[in-house]
């Protein structure tokens, strides 16, 4: 290792995903932590290299030739840290999300409680639920273990009985998994992570002993009515890490550059959801999605707790075909502002599927992408609420709470040709309600900056604060209900010159004042018949200081949920007014 | 940058891995010949177990059961066998209801492992097996025509070709299939009916190649008992020229093997076809990763192109804004009927073919 002669503290962020691999520079600027270029190159965690390492080495490569600084070494070793000719790096993280999802087995007693924790507590990375194992279903110890032998799971996950609560019977589920394990190839043994009854760790840890890879974590529900997953998910990442450099070349080096710090990119992403949502508005939550090509995520922290779902099969591109097949093909066509037929449409979506890399070139093209990803949004959302605390403020059940900001990664989202076709995308899938704002990470910088926190945490702050991120717009969103073209809400606008103008805003529209990116303006709002803006209450009125973002200030009155026409032809009409007003140049 | 590809070739040297799903026995030998429905390896895909309840059995508990077990771990029983016992003043005995062999024993209880057929890895091709993956699998080798496709309906088979293709659109219609194709490997253009598929299965044959499908047969395709492969994309599509003119040429009057794998990218899986042909001399393998070049020969997949092949001209100096408004890496490509178009480098494949041309 060549020996340090430099003060900087250079990082380098390496992000590992199912297409892309990128090489992230971020060092001191005057004094401050910029973010400074990345370099990209294909993912080889498949086939034909099976082998991370000619990915990031391309990706270091690609960026060291953007930035003329040396990375690597005459060995092929990276240049840590960084030297007094400012080739090199101080230090270096990790995040990934390539790789085929954890294949999991979900145990627990009750089926509504430990067992729920359990799946919920697989949800927060990149796994998918097999089969579940629990007290009433009727299965008998050997068709357990065959149940186990035959999925073969990664991962087996153990929640239940409570803390000093039931003993035996959690014991009488491990059998079945300890037994599995013992019959099991070495090669095929699963890792076994027991988060239930702390009471009885000796026991499992007994009963297990040398024939399990065990691992113990905290009780995801240590009562009936608590649920705590984060201690386990700390467990959950050290796992993944263990099973990805078991799986795929190459990854054990990276981990060695990056001295144990890789984790799953959903969980740095998480960590700056979380972080945020300790700098801004305390009675609301942070929200942030990233739409990929694979996976979807959402990541929601309220107050500081966080709440993280990642949905393995939920995508716009490998991913395309899960996302139809959990909608109808009528929830993606109800989207699209071009008349195409479903035909058209299906099998766009399964050649994308098989040509995940292929970009659209025409515009109708785009559109069904931009579909699969409001409709891979809306289910992700849809499916993440029961996961928030239950005693945050919200307009009603079964719709987004306050939030504020919104953050959206994801290319589908960041490269989208307009701000306003990136904004739309997001009001349709999310849904926001009140007032809040939605910003793109369009540098997809938020896992890096995650990843980074834990070892330099002032670099994350100092990035944040250095608006990385782009402000697509202040959003306002009443809810409530009437009939279409019933005024709802009265906005008076002024201006830093003293302008006023007033707005009255019809249910079912969807308007933008034509505020210039970065100019401030003061928002007074008087919603009509008992809508809701968040102000406190059904039809409060109140003021807010609101700052235009790339798409000005939209005010969407469209309702919520959204309401589609069963007519098609009126939905296409509305489709195509709702993308005409939103890309309006201001 | 680094291109994907996919590999239609006339002649060139396979190698395919033949590998279980879980560890197991491999059976064939290095350098042995095989044909395509040899088995060269086999393993239990998923074991059965099942757990007697000896204590319950002979009404007693747990310790004193086990001092009446009739067998201990390792043991082969068969359907019948005396296990444990005879216990008390009726003399009571369980036996075993299955033949298996004897896992694990204690705590009043015995795991019997059933007996269960072996799942068995056929060679799937002619050729010739280069090496040994011990407890998984072989790699085989062979020299002959390989096309690959995009879709495959998870079956394989192996047999003579008729093909129903006259050109590279045309439909492939239910009077077709009838009792005169049964037992082929039928090849055709573009299927939409599935009546097709019903007529196909009934007939029955052995195999389907398609140059495109509609994407609402899918669900029946995936039922087919018969391997299905697609080459070129869902939706009306011409076969692309060179998988063409070699299923209508290579393939006359031989025997095709067809492996309607499902596509994986990351596991760098395709359903494919191998035509073994002799040969002689040194032929060099395809290449597995490829980057782009001027005068390269190309595969287009976009949308617009799909199944079209043609030549780089050129790569655009900066990324080029396409109508859709997306700003991508271009490069412009002669098609084959000499059109100029712009095509983003993300909706081309390679085919694999050795060049000496720079590379972008």
């Amino acid at each position: 290792m060549t020996t340090s002669t430099t003060n900087a503290n250079s990082l380098l962020a390496i992000d590992i995903g199912t297409t892309s691999t990128r090489a992230l520079l971020f060092d001191v600027v005057d004094g401050q932590y910029r973010f400074l270029v990345d370099g990209t190159a294909p993912s080889t965690a498949g086939a034909p290299f099976f082998n991370i390492g000619e990915g990031v080495r391309r990706a270091i490569d690609d960026l060291a030739a953007l930035t003329g600084r040396r990375l690597i070494d005459d060995h092929e070793n990276l240049i840590m840290p960084s030297l007094s000719d400012n080739s090199g790096v101080d230090a270096l993280v990790a995040t990934m999300s390539a790789g085929d999802p954890l294949r999991v087995i979900a145990v627990g007693l009750l089926e509504d409680v430990t067992l729920a924790s359990a799946q919920r507590l697989a949800a927060t990375t990149y796994a998918q639920v097999a089969d579940t194992i629990k007290l009433n279903d009727r299965r008998q110890t050997a068709d357990r273990i065959n149940t186990v032998l035959r999925i073969r799971p990664d991962l087996v996950i153990v929640a239940g009985g409570t803390d000093n609560g039931a003993s035996q019977s959690v014991l009488d589920l491990i059998e079945a998994v300890g037994l599995a394990s013992y019959l099991s190839p070495e090669s095929q043994t699963p890792h076994i992570l027991f988060a239930g009854n702390q009471e009885i760790q000796k026991e499992v840890s007994s009963a297990l002993k040398g024939i399990g890879k065990l691992h113990i974590a905290p009780n995801i529900r240590p009562t009936l009515n608590l649920e705590d997953i984060s201690p386990a998910q700390g467990e959950l990442t050290s796992i993944f890490k263990i099973i990805r450099q078991a799986q795929i070349g190459g990854v054990n080096e990276l981990v060695g550059w990056a001295k144990g710090n890789l984790s799953p990119t959903a969980v740095a992403f998480s960590r700056v959801i979380r972080f945020l949502s300790k700098k801004y508005d305390p009675d609301k939550g942070v929200l942030g999605v990233d739409v990929g090509s694979q996976s979807t995520m959402v990541a929601a922290a309220f107050n500081g707790k966080e709440t993280l779902r990642v949905y393995p099969y939920l995508g716009v591109g490998t991913g395309s075909v899960e996302t139809l097949q959990k909608s109808t093909l009528t929830g993606i066509t109800r989207w699209l502002r071009f008349d195409i037929s479903e035909d058209v449409v299906r099998n766009y979506i399964y050649n994308k599927a098989a040509h995940p890399h292929s970009l659209p070139v025409t515009k109708e093209e785009l559109a069904i992408e931009q579909a699969l990803a409001r409709q891979a949004l809306l289910l992700a959302v849809k499916n993440s609420l029961s996961d928030f605390p239950p005693n945050i403020p919200r307009p009603a059940l079964n719709i987004l709470p306050w939030v504020e900001p919104i953050i959206a990664a994801g290319s589908v989202i960041s490269k989208a040709p307009s701000s306003g076709q990136a904004l739309l995308i997001l009001l349709d899938g999310i849904q926001p309600t009140g007032i809040t704002t939605v910003v793109v990470d369009q540098n997809n910088l938020s896992p890096a900056l995650g990843a980074a926190a834990r070892i330099n945490p002032l670099l994350t702050v100092q990035i944040i604060e250095s608006s990385t991120f782009l402000n697509l717009g202040t959003i306002i969103a009443p809810v409530g209900k009437a009939r279409f073209g019933t005024p709802i809400l009265r906005v008076r606008m002024t201006n830093r010159a003293g302008v006023v103008t007033t707005r009255e805003i019809k249910y079912g529209t969807l308007e933008v004042l034509p505020v210039k990116m970065g100019e401030k303006v003061r928002l007074h709002l008087r919603p009509l018949h008992q809508f809701d803006i968040g102000m406190g209450r059904p039809g409060k009125a109140g003021e807010v200081q609101a700052v235009g973002g790339a798409a000005g200030i939209v005010i969407d009155a469209r309702g919520r949920p959204l309401y589609f026409s069963p007519d098609p032809n009126r939905r296409l009409k509305l489709a195509q007014k709702w993308h005409h007003v939103i890309t309006r140049k201001i | 940058m680094l291109a994907p590809v996919r590999h239609i070739s006339p002649l060139t040297l396979i190698q395919r891995e033949r590998v279980l799903p879980v560890s197991g026995q491999v059976i064939a030998r290095q350098g042995q010949a095989v044909s395509p429905n040899d088995v060269v390896a086999e393993c239990i895909l998923a074991p059965r177990y099942f757990m007697l309840n000896i204590a319950e059995g002979l009404n007693l508990t747990p310790e004193r059961a086990d001092k009446l077990l009739q067998c201990q771990k390792g043991d082969n029983v068969s359907k019948g066998d005396m296990i444990a016992g005879p216990a008390g003043v009726f003399q009571r005995v369980v036996r075993t209801p299955y033949s298996g062999r004897v896992k694990l024993t204690g705590e009043g209880k015995v795991l019997i492992e059933a007996i269960v057929s072996p799942f068995e890895l056929k060679a799937g091709f002619d050729g010739k097996v280069k090496r040994i993956i011990p407890d998984w699998g072989v790699v085989i080798e062979t020299r002959g025509a390989l096309i690959q496709g995009m879709w495959g309906n998870g079956k394989a088979a192996y047999g003579l070709v008729q093909t129903m293709l006259k050109d590279p659109a045309d439909e492939l219609t239910v009077d077709q299939v009838n009792i005169s194709v049964r037992g082929a490997i039928v090849i055709g253009g573009y299927c939409q009916d599935p009546q097709v598929l019903e007529s196909a299965a009934k007939a029955p044959i052995k195999g389907l190649i398609l140059g495109s499908m509609s994407s609402a047969l899918l669900p029946l395709a995936e039922k087919m008992t018969f391997p299905i492969i697609i080459l070129d994309g869902f939706g009306q599509i011409p076969m692309n020229s060179i998988a063409y003119k070699l299923l209508t040429t290579t393939t006359k009057d031989r025997d095709i093997s067809l492996h309607a794998q499902a596509y994986q990218s990351s596991k760098g899986n395709r359903p494919e076809i191998i035509v073994s042909l002799p040969s002689l001399g040194l032929i060099e393998p395809l290449l597995e990763t490829d980057a782009f070049s001027s005068g390269q020969k190309v595969y287009l997949v976009n949308k617009s192109y799909t199944s079209q092949t043609g030549i780089i001209e050129h790569f655009l100096a900066k990324p080029f804004m396409f109508p859709s408004g997306i700003i991508a890496p271009a490069a412009v490509i002669r098609l084959d009927n000499n059109d100029l178009v712009k095509v983003p480098l993300a909706s081309l494949e390679t085919f694999g073919e050795k060049t000496n041309m720079e590379t972008y």
